[in-house]
């Protein structure tokens, strides 16, 4: 029998609803709402359930007459269960005021308190980080001395996958930014009938400032983040625990190798792509202004100074290191859940491309200042 | 074990927890050989109770003392030291996912000494014939079951021949008759290699069958220890309620006071 054959009654001061069919899931929506405006009504005092021709009785039945009795009492009505069968009593005995009062909401601190959660944190991680920087040197020298070792081939296996593996790509975005700046300087050269000056335009740019810049950031996306999912990943399941269980150092073991690694393919592959940033210039000339090759290396040559060079590569060791760190840090503190391996490696990236581009500003404004001032 | 060893690990006045403590002034000692386990229900603190034993979370207050030294005293380098005696199994097996059984279980070794690879290799293939792992030393732990897992774990927890050995949950979630094996594997351990277990566990069945003696937490603190007779026979009724398995505690008290009349 459906639901809606549901009855109500008025006798007195009191209401009886004659529930029928079924107290389960589809019907009781539509019962909610049927019995919340009989019980608000003024005139009853007392709403009787009669239980005679209810059926199966299941929780969403169940928490419908507990949350009426509720509001009930809490105007001084009263609620009366009639003709109930031993089911729905057993049902009922379910019913919240038979477990006890609803558990404390959580509440949620409001904007001063993350605020200041998030500057605390903030110092936290600063101090942790430093911590890390400092162990790493203190185990690097230990490994150096010769007093421990770093697992046997770990570093060659980071170098290949970290830089063999990227030449490719950072080859190929070289290539393409070298040509594109050559394209544009062409253009912006020849009105002044100087095009022949983007051979020392190319060389200077892809030395001092692109290349390192953008190996960087291919380095942050393939490695930095790489670092963090894996270490992360370890820490959730517990195994950089089990590392420090066995009184074996996990800086030592996962973050020293990997930062050996990227201290070596860092300059590498910037060194990989200057020459390859050059190329790309070279062929665009060669093909618009019709400069030839030879020409245009001896330009660049001419042009670039050994301190460019240390100039470009000093600055993507520095760049290497604060990917290695950043994703080394935020991969060892992700804890819990796979949500903060995500985390971890999110921020890693984020973290990383933002200190690159800030310790590259600094780079340019001191050595503009030692040049000129 | 009928003649008790020398006190090995010892908790004096031990606070653990994170920000607030999870289980305060607990004094518990360990003595060489026994097979003692750490009880309690869920959410109780026994594992992190444990975290701070092995060195990974520094007490709130009180000291650890392990063959006589304290964990936190002194420097990482002297705790690396007094970690290396002793062997951890976590309850999520934390194998390395990314190398072989052989290379987990030989990790340690190829880590902290100087022996040659060849018999390594060997230490190896007979640690996994041990816990009844004979011929995987190939397989990776994806491959593997959660059962074989675990005893991959207690394997790499005692290649170095430690001699404290922390499970934590070692049949959690596995079958009844694995769980018996692994019960099996551990009393193996302490037969052959003379190993000190501490179990941290909820199975009855196990405690049972391998512990001498058992500690239970409950409230924040130690709630009753003594031999596994003792802690069935007494009438406390979270102690009562958790050996014979009686969720509430009134009926746990009436039938308590009825056994202790």
């Amino acid at each position: 029998m459906p639901p809606q054959a549901t009855t109500v009654q008025r006798d007195g001061r009191s209401a009886v609803v004659h529930l029928r069919g079924d107290l389960v899931v589809p019907a009781m929506g539509g019962l909610y709402a049927k019995l919340r405006t009989v019980a608000k009504r003024r005139d009853v005092r007392t709403l009787v359930l009669d239980f005679s021709g209810a059926g199966r009785i299941d929780s969403s039945g169940i928490a419908v007459v507990a949350l009426i009795g509720r509001q009930l009492a809490h105007h001084g009505k009263k609620l009366d269960l009639s003709h109930m069968q031993d089911q729905h009593r057993a049902a009922l005995a379910l019913s919240p005021e038979s477990t006890g009062e609803p558990g404390e909401p959580v509440v949620t601190p409001g904007f001063h308190e993350r605020f200041g959660e998030r500057v605390l944190g903030l110092g936290v991680g600063v101090r942790v980080f430093g911590r890390l920087i400092a162990e790493t040197v203190r185990q690097l020298a230990a490994v150096v001395t010769r007093r421990s070792r770093i697992p046997a081939g770990a570093v060659r296996h980071h170098i290949e996958v970290m830089g063999a593996d990227a030449i490719f790509i950072v080859a190929l975005l070289s290539f393409l930014t070298g040509m594109t700046m050559a394209f544009q300087g062409v253009v912006q050269l020849q009105r002044f009938g100087a095009g022949v000056f983007v051979a020392d335009m190319i060389g200077m740019s892809m030395v001092r400032e692109l290349v390192p810049l953008m190996t960087a950031v291919i380095l942050t996306g393939r490695t930095g983040a790489a670092i963090a999912a894996e270490l992360g990943t370890m820490q959730v399941r517990s195994e950089i625990d089990a590392l420090s269980t066995m009184g074996i150092s996990p800086v030592r073991f996962l973050v020293v190798p990997r930062i050996v690694a990227i201290t070596v393919i860092g300059p590498a592959l910037t060194l990989i792509g200057i020459f390859i940033g050059i190329l790309g210039g070279m062929l665009v000339a060669a093909g618009t202004l019709g400069m030839p090759p030879v020409t245009f290396w001896a330009r660049v040559v001419d042009e670039v100074t050994l301190l460019d060079f240390v100039h470009g590569l000093g600055k993507s060791l520095v760049f290497a290191w604060i990917i290695g760190f950043a994703g080394s840090h935020l991969g060892l503190r992700a804890s819990g859940d796979a949500g903060s391996v995500g985390t971890a490696t999110t921020r890693t990236v984020v973290i990383s491309v933002f200190c690159i581009i800030l310790v590259d500003a600094i780079f340019a404004t001191i050595t503009t200042l030692v040049r000129h001032g | 074990m009928t003649h008790p060893g020398e006190i090995i690990l010892e908790c004096r006045d031990l606070s653990v927890g994170y920000a607030r403590p999870i289980l305060e002034h607990v004094d518990l000692t360990i003595r060489r050989g026994e097979i003692i386990a750490l009880l309690g229900g869920s959410g109780c603190g026994k594992s992190t109770l444990l975290r701070t034993i092995i060195g990974l979370l520094p007490p709130l207050a009180g000291e650890v003392v392990v063959f006589g030294r304290s964990m936190y005293a002194g420097l990482p380098d002297e705790r690396n030291r007094l970690l290396r005696r002793t062997g951890t199994a976590f309850q999520q097996d934390a194998l390395f996912g990314s190398m072989t059984l052989e290379d987990n279980i030989a990790l340690p070794l190829r880590e902290l000494t100087k022996l040659p690879a060849a018999v390594i290799r060997e230490m190896v293939r007979m640690r996994l014939a041990l816990v009844g792992l004979p011929g995987m030393e190939h397989r990776t732990p994806a491959t593997i079951s959660g059962g074989q897992r675990k005893r991959a774990a207690l394997a790499r927890a005692s290649i170095l021949d430690p001699e404290l050995v922390f499970c934590d949950e070692p049949s959690a979630g596995l079958d009844p008759v694995v769980a018996a094996g692994i019960d099996e594997t551990l009393l193996k351990f302490r037969a052959t290699l003379g190993v000190t277990l501490a179990v941290v566990t909820h199975e009855l069945a196990s405690i049972r069958t391998i512990a001498d003696r058992a500690v239970l937490f409950a409230h924040g603190g130690i709630r009753a220890a003594g031999t596994i007779d003792e802690l069935a026979r007494n009438p406390d009724p979270d102690v009562f309620g958790f050996f014979h398995r009686v969720a509430d505690k009134l009926a746990a008290t009436g039938a308590a006071g009825s056994i202790a009349s």
